[in-house]
This record gives C-alpha cells, sequence and structure tokens, in this order.
C-alpha cells in the first residue's frame, strides 16, 4: 500500500473526505465549537434543526444526566430560516466541509417551504429531514414513526431538491427496515439513524419528572451505542444507500463499529458535548487502524462484519 | 476538605490564555469513564497569583458520583478541564457597599466578588449572609470573617438567626443594620434567589445573581440551560452581552442559556414564576 487511506465516502452527490461528521442537534450553528477544533477537519458538519419560523423551543429544566447518557427535551429551539440564512450561513463561507443543513416542521408543507429555501442556498450541500425528534408536539417523531407520511414527506422533499438528501429516522419503531427501504424507494441519498429513544428520569423526592414540565426526553450518549448499532447493522442488509451511523460513539473504536456494522459514515453527538475536540481524534484514530490492517479505502471496511 | 462534604480544589492554571473573572465557571470532567458523563460546572472561587504563577481555586459540595470522584484525586494529578465559560459579576468602581446572600456552597462564587472589590478598594464595606439547613453544616464562616460582617443563619435557629437568608436580610433592613445603599450579590437555590428579587423590588436594592442549571456542553452548543427572562426587562436593559438569547414568536418569551448569557443574571431580569414553574 502507498500512501494515506482514502477515507472519501459519498452520498448522493456530495462527496466527504472522511465519514465523520457532527450529527445534528449537537452542534448550535457551528461557531460553538470553532475555538475547540478546526472545522474543516471534518467529514461534514450538520447544524441543528431549523424550521420556517424561530422556535423558543421546551420549557426550562431540559436536561438530567443518566448512567452513561443524557436525558434532553430542547423541543428543536432554533432561530428560523430567515436568521439562519441571515445570520449563520455566511459563518461557513470560510470553512470547506461540506453542510448539510437538517430541517424540521409541523407539516408537509413547512418540510417542502424549508427545503425548497435551503435548495437555494449555494453553501447548503445536502438537507436532512429531520422526522424523528423525540420532543416536538407535532412532527418529528410522529412523522417519522408512520410509514405513509414518511413517503410522502421524503416524495415531496425530493422534488424540490436535487441537492443529496438525507432522512434521519427514529429508532421507536416495530421495524427499522420498512423505514429505511421507503427512504430508498422515495429517492433519498441516504438515511440517518438513530436519534433519540425516548425515556424519563423521576425525582423521588418531589415525584416531578428531572425534565420538569417536560416530562419526557430523548435519551442519547454511549447508552444507546448497542441498540444504534443493531439498527444499523439491519437496515444496511435492507438498503443500498449509505447509511450515517449515530448513537453515543465515543471513539475510533465505536466509529469503526459501526463502518463495520454497514454505515458509510457516523455521526458524534453528546460525545462533543464532553470532548468538544474529539471528532479530530476520531478521524486519526479511523485512519490509523485502517493503515494497521492495510485497508487502502473505506468502502474495503463498510459492511464488512463476517 | 474543609467540613462536612465541602472541599475545596486548587488548580495551577499559569499559561492559560484566559484569565477568570468573579462569576465564571469552568466544566472539570469528573471521570475517567463514560459514567458519570458530562463534564460538571464549577465557579471560581479564588484566583491567586503569585510569582508569575497563577492558582485558580474551586469550592464544591460532594452530591453525587461526579463530585465523588473528584474529591478522591490526589494532589498533582491533571484534571482535564476546559473554561473559563460564561459572564462574570458586574462590579462597579464606585461600590462600597456590598451585600452577599448565600446558602450552603453559593458562597463560592461569592467570595471572590468581596475579594476583588477589596483589592479595588480598601474602604469596602461588605455584610456576608450566610447560612445552611443546621449548624453542621455551616462552613466558611473564619474565611468570610476576613472580607466583611458576617451574620450566619440556619433554618433550625442551631446557630445565627433562625430561619432563612429572605427572612434574615429583611429583619436586617427593617432594623437598618444595612447601608441605606448597597449591591447585592447572591448564589443558592432558587426558591431563594426568587425571594430575593422580591425583596429587592420592595427595598429598590440592585442585585446580581448566580444561577445553576442542568448544562450539557457548557459552550452553547446543546441549548439545555435555559433560563427565562422578562421579556420587558430585556428590551429595556442589557448590562451583559447575551448572545444566545431565543425569543418566541410573539415576543412573549425569552430563554437565554446559562453558560452563555449567564451565569450571573440581573436579580430583576429573571422571570422566577417561569423559571421555578
Amino acid at each position: 500500500m502507498s500512501g494515506s487511506p482514502d477515507l472519501s465516502v459519498y452520498i448522493g452527490p456530495m462527496k466527504l473526505k472522511n465519514p465523520v461528521m457532527l450529527a445534528s442537534g449537537t452542534f448550535g450553528y457551528g461557531q460553538e465549537y470553532s475555538e475547540f477544533i478546526d472545522l474543516n477537519r471534518l467529514g461534514a458538519i450538520i447544524v441543528k434543526t431549523i424550521t420556517l419560523k424561530p422556535r423558543i423551543g421546551s420549557y426550562p429544566h431540559r436536561s438530567t444526566e443518566v448512567a452513561s447518557g443524557f436525558l434532553a427535551n430542547i423541543g428543536l429551539q432554533n432561530v428560523g430560516v430567515e436568521r439562519f440564512i441571515e445570520e449563520k450561513l455566511p459563518y461557513f463561507e470560510a470553512i470547506d466541509a461540506p453542510l448539510i443543513v437538517s430541517i424540521g416542521g409541523q407539516s408537509a408543507e413547512e418540510f417542502v417551504k424549508v427545503a425548497d429555501i435551503m435548495n437555494r442556498q449555494r453553501r447548503v450541500d445536502a438537507l436532512e429531514l429531520n422526522i424523528s425528534c423525540p420532543n416536538v408536539h407535532k412532527g418529528g417523531m410522529h412523522f417519522g414513526v408512520d410509514l405513509e407520511v414518511t413517503r410522502d414527506l421524503v416524495m415531496r422533499v425530493r422534488d424540490v431538491t436535487g441537492k443529496s438528501l438525507i432522512v434521519k429516522l427514529t429508532p421507536m419503531v416495530t421495524d427499522i427496515r420498512l423505514f429505511a427501504e421507503i427512504c430508498q424507494h422515495c429517492g433519498a441519498d441516504g438515511v440517518s439513524l438513530i436519534n433519540a429513544l425516548v425515556g424519563m428520569a423521576v425525582d423521588i423526592k418531589t415525584r416531578r419528572s428531572k425534565l420538569g414540565r417536560n416530562i419526557t426526553g430523548g435519551l442519547v450518549g454511549p447508552a444507546i451505542k448497542p441498540f444504534a448499532l443493531y439498527l444499523v447493522w439491519q437496515a444496511a442488509k435492507t438498503i443500498d444507500i449509505p447509511i450515517i451511523g449515530i448513537g453515543g460513539i465515543s471513539s475510533a473504536e465505536d466509529a469503526i463499529e459501526f463502518l463495520i456494522a454497514g454505515a458509510s459514515a457516523i455521526g458524534i453527538g453528546t460525545w462533543n458535548f464532553v470532548h468538544p475536540s474529539a471528532m479530530v481524534e476520531i478521524i486519526d484514530g479511523i485512519e490509523t487502524y485502517m493503515v494497521e490492517n492495510k485497508i487502502n479505502s473505506l468502502t474495503e471496511l463498510i459492511g464488512t462484519l463476517y | 476538605m474543609l467540613s462536612n462534604s465541602y472541599s475545596k480544589l486548587t488548580f495551577d492554571i499559569s499559561g492559560a490564555d484566559n484569565v477568570p473573572i468573579p462569576g465564571q465557571f469552568y466544566n472539570v470532567r469528573c471521570s475517567e469513564t463514560k459514567d458519570p458523563l458530562l463534564r460538571r460546572p464549577f465557579s471560581v472561587h479564588r484566583l491567586i497569583s503569585r510569582e508569575g504563577s497563577v492558582h485558580l481555586e474551586i469550592l464544591y459540595q460532594v452530591t453525587g458520583k461526579g463530585t465523588e470522584w473528584l474529591s478522591r484525586c490526589q494532589r498533582g494529578v491533571r484534571l482535564d478541564t476546559i473554561g473559563p465559560f460564561g459572564n462574570g459579576f458586574i462590579i462597579e468602581d464606585d461600590v462600597t457597599n456590598v451585600v452577599l446572600v448565600a446558602r450552603g456552597i453559593g458562597i463560592a462564587p461569592l467570595y471572590t466578588v468581596g475579594e476583588a472589590l477589596l483589592k479595588k478598594n480598601k474602604a469596602i464595606n461588605a455584610h456576608i449572609l450566610m447560612g445552611a439547613r443546621i449548624k453542621g453544616r455551616l462552613f466558611y464562616e473564619e474565611e468570610c470573617r476576613e472580607i466583611g460582617e458576617v451574620f450566619l443563619y440556619t433554618d433550625d435557629g442551631s446557630r445565627g438567626y433562625c430561619g432563612k437568608a429572605p427572612e434574615l436580610l429583611v429583619d436586617l433592613l427593617e432594623r437598618k443594620r444595612l447601608p441605606e445603599r448597597f449591591s447585592l450579590y447572591a448564589c443558592g437555590p432558587a426558591d431563594m434567589l426568587r425571594e430575593l428579587a422580591d425583596i429587592s423590588e420592595r427595598f429598590g436594592f440592585p442585585g446580581q445573581v448566580a444561577l445553576e442549571g442542568h448544562m450539557g456542553c457548557g459552550f452553547g452548543a446543546c441549548l439545555s440551560c435555559v433560563c427565562p427572562l422578562r421579556p420587558e426587562y430585556i428590551r429595556r436593559n442589557e448590562l451583559w452581552k447575551k448572545p444566545a438569547l431565543q425569543w418566541s414568536e410573539d415576543g412573549s418569551l425569552v430563554y437565554s442559556l446559562i453558560c452563555k448569557d449567564g451565569p450571573i443574571y440581573d436579580i430583576r431580569e429573571v422571570d422566577w414564576d417561569e423559571w421555578l414553574a
């Protein structure tokens, strides 16, 4: 083998120089990490879900820690499409890494509108449909657990964009394969899985939820990794489009597990809160593993579980 | 170990890029595993510069797995720490009369306010109201006496004033034991801070509070640590830079992030009812 291994991977027309990306919802709008990490090193950046109008998000007392995990109910707080384009998007002009914008909505019409606006932004390389947020009353997971709604949404958004289209799936379904198949069938370029599981934690002194009025939250972090890995493996056996594996990844070893199970790329979420510079170490760790195991190209590793 | 479950930790932060100011905090990894997972925020307690080195002290209380791990760390270990984060206290140059109100570990960020003021102005007049549930939980009294006059309180009356901090403050105000004009700095449970806010309105003194909230990251990415503010107040005043405010569409609610916009707030800008609902 000569030179460095090839870590690049495609998701639709979008090329990633390496498979490590930020998972949406854990990254704000990019600037928050700029003092910790060179964003140009990343395979791709996914910014927090944007909706048509600004959203204030969930009530206070939004998070609590659980064993090896983080339980949070943010409720898609975001600045809305207009402010995102005016105030946040210009920041990415100086960054080379592909930019994926996660989009959300309370109706199919809202998803289509946001997709259409984002499709016209030159700096945006791909769209990720968030039909899996567990913490909103309308849209979010309620869309992602319904096969017909998922089909309709993916088809309608596909119609308005030629950019790479990724669908982020919820694990709160009986059979992830059906949802992955529908996304592929309707023209998605990739699927991200998994979004958060739904969880609770109770304060036994006050008998209130530790998330206050929100009661429930999304469970993320290392606690969900084995389950995420299982769903990635199941989906990978069913579909041919790339899978972005997400769920509790905190090391290059974790990332490689997902790649072997069938993910073409991986997203880092909660672990960024703990080690905001972790992604660069993970990219380097994957490269070292490939060199040590004489793997020339990432494609020789993806989906190779014996 | 200082008393009961309270401990002090000293960090050598010589050569760090940023020198913290009172009220800011650091996020410390309190684990070598993934449980506990997240970093723990600790406010700056003291900053000591001598002979070219800078030492940062934090005061903390062992309340769970993270702080217990921290309390077992041996001298000389390298702790994984990021910061300083957040807005610090605003300490006006002409301030001479201050009242510091703390409950339990709440004294940690306030002590340094007194110390900073003393450094600026020797003629400072500080009154410190500090207390706990019972006598055995009181700590840091001697250190605070070096800064100003200390008034102790305990919920059960086992030492000092019998009652809570807000009641003691009203008592002192009514008995005219405090200067006519002063600035209040407070840190403690949210219900205590809310009562202090009411007293601040009633008696017309300004105040700043250090808030605590569950944080995922500490640097504005996870959007967990929201604190609701009073829209009418935020529209009128903005003492601190608040880069992370999020308004509701109709402008009736505004949330700030404690890690970016706080953790220090004007006592009157916090929407305590919404916060404690």
